[in-house]
């Protein structure tokens, strides 16, 4: 084995994961595994170390003792090997364990900060791992045998963003209402095309521009991962970007709620004002908690808002698939421009979101894997204790401060044994489905309202309610594997992009995107401020 | 144009982007320091296989979620 010495640190990581994988089969490292909740992926933990680490070492052996060639084999896996296995390690301590413990130190520090750090910084395994390349890369460096293994990153962070298109579903943007399509689309299509007009003005390189139109104009974190390799981003100015977005989201979530109150918005006009001016999912939901804690249409409006937002995610990685295409292209036909530079992978990524939309993977109108099925099964009743105490409180007058809708929701549940439509409708799919979905709302607001101490129930009412509201709500498993293949694919690509982020890249990128991205940022809270006031009245959903 | 292929730029590549290598001037820099960056010879070889893996992880997350439960 001639060259064992230059593959010793290969071999060790994959001996490394190997043990690793020994150690949590016999269960040492289940305690800890519960504190960190990642005792569910123990069997993943133990599987994948042990297949990673014996290919790794079979691989490090082949390198030991072959010349190194030009073959398929050489190319793809033999000399990338040692960057892979360190970009995997890296991605697994991030997943089973950084992300984990940033969670629960979060938590902790809730109460003292007033908000989730985790959620509001976005800390998960996304920024996480930018960071951990980017720390990488500018102390100790890349080492030599993970050079080559590096360049793997565009190629997976490519099939993240492929397997990105089957968590969303055309079926739930067009449930919307329509007032709320109508009016994101705008300010979406509108920050999007500002910001490449900002970016022409202040001749910043279109990749730049188009990867912070798509974080600027539709939801941060993921539109941004999903654009950057469309218009061939750097890794730098993608960093620049998802660090401008969730900046400003920072402070929007601690002035929107001020400014809604100064302005005397209603519930209703501060949830469209947040779930279309405010970009990451988590900093919406913060302020719209911030603006109102009771009433639930606050957070239920800005929700709304924000997956229509989020809905444009296609339709925006279309359009500038197309701008890109045509931006860098000379002037020649439609077909030479648009068509030869169209991005093959994206092609991929609709092909999902159309699978997706059609109810290949969960039924059609899902939004991330998660739908809402009202209709009768025993599965989806309250066991039988929890409705004795639903029964005796109805009976002990516990309900009695409720108002008349969320009391016939919660009359009806006693009825029913679980949420669900009118008996009478339940051949007319769509009003049983309507119905029920209205009675779960109420009941949501019956919680909402006992959390802000309006109402008081005793803890095995609420809990009751709580679990009716649980059986409704179902996952797709076929999303939920697909999504956890995106988010190794992410967390494998975004450590490999985060290591090409060197101090030079950064100072080059300058500071340009954080003006752009502030201009556009305050323009469309500016507008939609008060395109909402004068719009948005009550009665936004269909 | 012997001009130009005698006069040199450098640009960000190597060592995954920490290093930097001279070229010709009129090479296509950007395709050159994407190729770079990148383990595949053509942006359309690295997205057909991307796409080719995600519909057989697709087809195969299918057949064990739902056609075979």
């Amino acid at each position: 084995m001639p060259r064992v010495k230059d593959h010793m640190p290969v071999l060790i990581m994959g001996g490394l994961l190997i043990i690793y994988g020994l150690i949590v089969k016999t269960g040492i490292l289940l305690p800890m595994m519960k504190y960190l909740h990642t005792h569910k992926a123990m069997d993943l933990q133990m599987t994948l170390t042990l297949i990673v680490g014996g290919i790794v070492i079979v691989g490090a052996l082949i390198n030991s003792v072959k010349e190194p060639g030009n073959s398929i084999l050489d190319r793809f896996f033999l000399q990338p090997l040692g960057g892979i296995v360190l970009i995997l390690v890296m991605a697994m301590a991030i997943r089973w364990y950084l992300e984990p413990l940033v969670k629960i130190m979060s938590d902790s520090l809730q109460p003292l900060l007033g908000f989730n750090v985790y959620k509001v910084l976005n800390l998960n395994y996304v920024v996480l791992g930018i960071l951990a390349g980017v720390l990488l890369t500018n102390t100790w460096g890349i080492p030599k045998f993970a050079e080559a293994g590096v360049k793997c990153a565009r190629f997976v962070l490519k099939m993240g963003v492929i397997m990105l298109g089957a968590r969303y579903s055309f079926a739930e943007l067009a449930k919307l209402g329509v007032y709320s399509v109508w009016l994101v689309g705008f300010f979406v299509l509108g920050t999007v095309f500002l910001v490449l007009w900002l970016g022409n003005i202040f001749k910043q390189p279109k990749s730049m521009t188009g990867v912070l139109s798509a974080g600027m104009g539709v939801c941060g974190v993921s539109a941004t991962v999903a654009v950057a390799p469309v218009v061939k981003a750097k890794s730098a100015e993608m960093a620049y970007t998802i660090g401008t977005i969730l900046s400003f989201g920072i402070i929007c979530m601690f002035v929107f709620p001020t400014i809604g109150h100064m302005a005397g918005m209603n519930p209703v006009q501060f949830g469209a004002w947040a779930g279309t001016g405010i970009l990451n999912s988590a900093q919406v939901a913060a302020a719209a908690l911030a603006f109102n804690a009771v009433d639930i249409k606050t957070l239920k409006v800005a929700e709304i808002f924000n997956i229509t937002r989020v809905l444009f995610l296609p339709i925006i990685v279309l359009v500038l698939a197309t701008w890109f295409g045509k931006e860098s292209g000379q002037k020649l036909s439609f077909k030479s421009v648009v068509i030869d530079k169209f991005p093959i992978f994206i092609l991929g990524f609709l092909l999902l979101f159309g699978m997706s939309s059609v109810g290949m993977f969960s039924p059609p109108s899902h939004y991330k894997g998660q739908y809402i099925d009202v209709s009768y099964n025993d599965r989806t009743q309250v066991t039988s204790e929890e409705w004795e105490t639903l029964k005796k409180a109805m009976a002990a007058g516990e309900f009695s401060a409720l108002n008349p809708e969320q009391l016939a929701a919660v009359e009806n549940l006693i009825e029913q044994r679980q949420i669900a439509g009118n008996y009478a409708e339940r051949n007319d799919g769509k009003v049983f489905d309507r119905v029920g979905r209205a009675r779960m709302a109420e009941l949501e607001g019956v919680l909402a309202a006992a959390k802000a101490k309006e109402l008081t129930l005793s803890s095995d009412v609420k809990s009751g309610i709580k679990h009716a509201i649980k059986q409704v709500h179902k996952k797709s498993k076929t999303i939920v594997t697909l999504t956890d293949f995106m988010i190794w694919f992410f967390a494998f690509g975004l450590i490999g992009l985060g290591m090409q982020i060197t101090k030079k890249a950064i100072t080059q990128a300058g500071g340009w995107p954080i003006v752009m991205g502030v201009i556009a940022g305050i323009t469309k809270a500016a507008l939609s401020f008060f395109v909402v006031l004068w719009l948005v009245k009550d009665v936004v959903l269909n | 144009m012997s001009d130009n292929k005698g006069k040199k730029v450098i640009i960000e590549t190597g060592e995954a982007g920490k290093g930097t290598s001279e070229l010709s001037e009129s090479a296509n820099t950007e395709e050159l320091e994407e190729r770079a960056l990148s383990v595949f010879s053509s942006e359309r070889n690295e997205d057909i296989t991307a796409l080719v893996f995600c519909l057989i992880t697709t087809f195969l997350v299918l057949l064990f979620t739902k056609w075979m439960v």
